[in-house]
C-alpha cells in the first residue's frame, strides 16, 4: 500500500519549544491512529500536515506531495475535523457545510446537494436546518464530521473526534469512522488519547511521546502475529513441555499448570492437542493471547522515545 | 453519497476555478450582513445624499424645476457643482460609509474568531490573503456602492446636463473621485479587519473603530495645543485623508486654508496614511492565523 503520510526528520518549533522532534516514518494504513498523552504533539502534527505550522527542519509528504509546496492541492484533498468547537453559531447546519464545501471548490448546486447528503449520512438529517449554536455537543461533533467529508476528500484528519461524547454518541461516531474507512475511497487519520477508539478503528498506529515517535506499528500485523501466541492451563504431565519443544515451539511454564507457547508457522494447533493426548495431559483452558493496544502503548510510554535515526521501528 | 444509500462516496465532479474561491467568502459575507434588517435599512439610507445630490444637479440645470419650486437659480442655490461641491458631497457619503464599515466590517471576522472557525477556512484550499481579500471585498463593494460609484454617476449626469466640453475640462475630477474614495475604502477596510482580528469581539471592535476616528483626533488636538504644533494632526485619520483629498481635488489655497487642510504638508499626510496601512498589514499578518501560538 502506498504511503499516505511520510515524515522525514520533521521538526516543528512553536515559540522556543520544540513540539515535534525529528519525526521519521511512513504511514500507509486505511485508518491511522495517532496516540499519545496530552501535549505529546498529536494536534501539532495534524496542523503541520495541514500547513498551519511550518517545520523548522525536515518535511512531510501527504498523498505523495510535499506539504509546504502543494498546500492548495493537498487542502482540497483533505477533510479536517478540529478538536475544538469550530463553526458559525448563527448559521444553519446545512448552510455551514455547504459553505465549507464551496470553499473546497464545489460548485453551488453540488455543494448544496452534498451538504444535505453529508448531514443525512452522519445522522443529522432532521436537524440540518437548525442553527449550529443550538446543537448539542454530540451533534456539533457530527456536524464537524459532515463538513470534513462533504467535499469528498481522499484523506480525513479527525482530531479527537469522540471528545466529550456520551457512550452512545461515541459508538455512533466510531461506527461512522469505520464505515468511511471501509469504503476504501478515503484514508482516515484519527488523533486520540483514548486507546479503545484507536483499537476499534485503526489498522496502523503512531504513538507520540514528548514530540517524538515512541512507536509505529501495524495493528493488523500485530494481531496476526499474536494469533500464534498460546496460553494454556494443563494438568501436570511429564514430558509434555519437552515434546512441545521438540515440535519446534518455544514454551515456558509459570507453575500451577500455566504454560505459554509460541507456535512456529509450520505447527498446527492439532499437533499440540495430539502431543497432549500422547502425554495424557488435560488441557483445561486455552486461549490466544495477544498484545492489546494498551500493552503496546504502555511499552511505548515506558521506553524512551526513539532517538534520531532509530525511529520508524516496530515494537 | 446519495441520501437513501447512506454511504460515503468521494467527489469526482467539476471544481470551481481556484482564483474564484474568495468570492464564496464575499457572497456569504454579504448575505450575512443583509440578513440584518437594521443594517439593510441603514445601507438604503446611505443613498439619500446621492438622491439629494441628484435632485440638486437637476434643479440647477432645469429652470422649470427651479421655477416650480420657487427657487431662483444662482441666488438661492448655495453654489455651483464643482470640485468643492463634490468634496462636500463625498464628505457626507464617507461619513455615512464609515458607520456602515464600523457596523458591518468587524463582525465578519470576529464571528470567525469567536467560533474558532478560521482553522476551518484555512484548512480549505484558500490562503490567508484570499480569506482576507474575500472579507475586505465585501466592505469594498458596499463602500464603493455608497461613495465613488454614486459620485461618479453624479459627475457624468452633471457633464451630460452641462455639455459644452465640461466633461473634458473636469475629467481629472473623475479620477480624483475614484482614487480618493478607493484610498479611503482601502484604509477603512484594512483598519476594520485589523481591529476585528485584534479585539475578536464585535462590539469592542466597533467601539475601537469609532474611537480611532473620533478620539484620536481629540488626542491629536491636545498634542497640538500643548506642544504648540500642528503635527498632532498626523494621528487624525479623517484629517490626513482630507489633506490628501484637498490636493487630489485641486482645492485652491483659499479653500484649503478655509477648511484647515494646510496645517501639515502633503507628504506627511501620505506618510501617515501609508504607515497606518502598513501597520494594519503587519498586524493582520501576525494575528490572522489558523492557530495561535502561545509563547511560553
Amino acid at each position: 500500500m502506498p504511503a499516505i503520510i511520510e515524515m522525514q526528520n520533521l521538526t516543528v518549533r512553536l515559540g522556543n519549544r520544540v513540539i515535534l522532534d525529528r519525526l521519521n516514518g511512513s504511514l500507509s494504513g486505511r485508518c491511522i491512529g495517532l496516540l499519545g498523552p496530552n501535549g505529546s504533539g498529536k494536534s501539532t502534527l495534524i496542523n503541520t500536515l495541514l500547513g498551519f505550522y511550518p517545520p523548522v527542519a525536515g518535511g512531510a509528504r501527504v498523498l505523495g506531495k510535499e506539504v509546504q509546496h502543494h498546500l492548495r492541492e493537498l487542502r482540497a484533498a483533505i477533510g479536517y475535523m478540529p478538536e475544538s468547537d469550530a463553526f458559525i453559531a448563527d448559521m444553519s447546519g446545512v448552510r455551514f457545510v455547504r459553505y465549507m464545501a464551496e470553499l473546497s471548490g464545489l460548485p453551488r448546486s453540488e455543494a448544496m446537494e452534498r451538504a444535505h447528503e453529508a448531514f443525512f449520512y452522519v445522522g443529522l438529517g432532521e436537524a440540518r436546518y437548525r442553527k449550529l449554536g443550538t446543537y448539542s455537543l454530540g451533534m456539533k461533533q457530527l456536524a464537524k464530521l459532515a463538513q470534513a467529508i462533504a467535499h469528498g476528500p481522499r484523506l480525513v484528519l479527525l482530531d479527537e473526534p469522540t471528545n466529550g461524547l456520551d457512550p452512545e454518541a461515541r459508538v455512533r461516531m466510531l461506527q461512522l469512522v469505520r464505515e468511511i474507512r471501509d469504503t476504501g475511497e478515503v484514508t482516515v487519520l484519527i488523533s486520540s488519547h483514548l486507546l479503545r477508539d484507536i483499537e476499534e478503528c485503526c489498522d496502523q498506529v503512531l504513538i507520540l511521546k514528548e514530540g517524538r515517535i515512541a512507536a509505529l506499528c501495524n495493528l493488523e500485523e500485530e494481531r496476526k502475529a499474536n494469533l500464534k501466541f498460546l496460553e494454556l492451563e494443563v494438568t501436570q504431565g511429564n514430558g509434555f513441555l519437552e515434546s512441545v519443544r521438540g515440535l519446534g515451539c518455544e514454551c515456558a511454564s509459570f507453575g500451577a499448570g500455566r504454560v505459554r507457547i509460541i507456535l512456529p508457522d509450520n505447527i498446527d494447533l492439532r499437533q499440540i492437542y495430539r502431543t497432549a493426548a500422547e502425554h495424557e495431559v488435560q488441557i483445561r483452558r486455552m486461549n490466544y493471547r495477544r498484545d492489546t493496544l494498551e500493552d503496546i502503548f504502555l511499552k511505548a510510554m515506558a521506553g524512551s522515545p526513539q532517538a534520531q535515526g532509530s525511529a520508524n521501528g516496530r515494537l | 453519497m446519495a441520501v437513501y444509500k447512506r454511504t460515503y462516496k468521494a467527489y469526482s465532479g467539476p471544481l470551481t476555478p481556484a482564483w474564484s474561491r474568495f468570492t464564496v467568502l464575499s457572497r456569504y459575507g454579504l448575505a450575512n450582513l443583509f440578513a440584518s434588517r437594521p443594517f439593510t435599512a441603514y445601507t438604503v439610507l446611505c443613498f439619500i445624499p446621492f438622491l439629494i445630490g441628484l435632485a440638486y444637479i437637476y434643479i440647477v440645470h432645469s429652470s422649470t424645476a427651479a421655477a416650480v419650486l420657487g427657487i431662483s437659480v444662482g441666488n438661492a442655490m448655495p453654489g455651483t457643482v464643482n470640485n468643492v461641491w463634490f468634496v462636500g458631497f463625498l464628505g457626507w457619503e464617507v461619513a455615512m460609509g464609515f458607520i456602515l464599515a464600523a457596523w458591518g466590517g468587524p463582525g465578519m471576522i470576529t464571528k470567525d474568531f469567536a467560533n474558532h472557525s478560521v482553522q476551518l477556512y484555512l484548512s480549505r484550499p484558500i490562503s490567508r490573503a484570499e480569506y482576507l481579500f474575500g472579507k475586505v471585498s465585501v466592505l469594498g463593494a458596499l463602500l464603493s456602492c455608497t461613495t465613488w460609484i454614486p459620485a461618479l454617476l453624479l459627475f457624468f449626469i452633471k457633464a451630460e446636463l452641462q455639455g459644452h466640453g465640461w466633461l473634458w475640462d473636469n475629467l481629472w475630477m473623475a479620477g480624483a473621485i475614484v482614487i480618493g474614495c478607493l484610498l479611503w475604502i482601502a484604509t477603512i477596510a484594512l483598519l476594520s479587519m485589523t481591529v476585528a482580528v485584534w479585539v475578536k469581539w464585535r462590539i469592542a471592535a466597533t467601539a475601537l473603530m469609532l474611537a480611532i476616528v473620533f478620539l484620536l483626533p481629540a488626542l491629536g488636538a491636545v498634542v497640538d495645543l500643548i506642544l504648540r504644533t500642528q503635527w498632532g494632526n498626523l494621528i487624525n485619520l479623517p484629517y490626513v485623508i482630507s489633506v490628501i483629498w484637498a490636493h487630489l481635488f485641486r482645492l485652491d489655497s483659499l479653500n484649503r486654508h478655509h477648511g484647515g487642510f494646510d496645517a501639515i504638508p502633503l507628504w506627511s499626510a501620505w506618510a501617515s496614511l501609508l504607515s497606518i496601512c502598513a501597520f494594519c498589514v503587519w498586524m493582520l499578518d501576525r494575528k490572522l492565523r489558523a492557530r495561535e501560538v502561545e509563547r511560553a
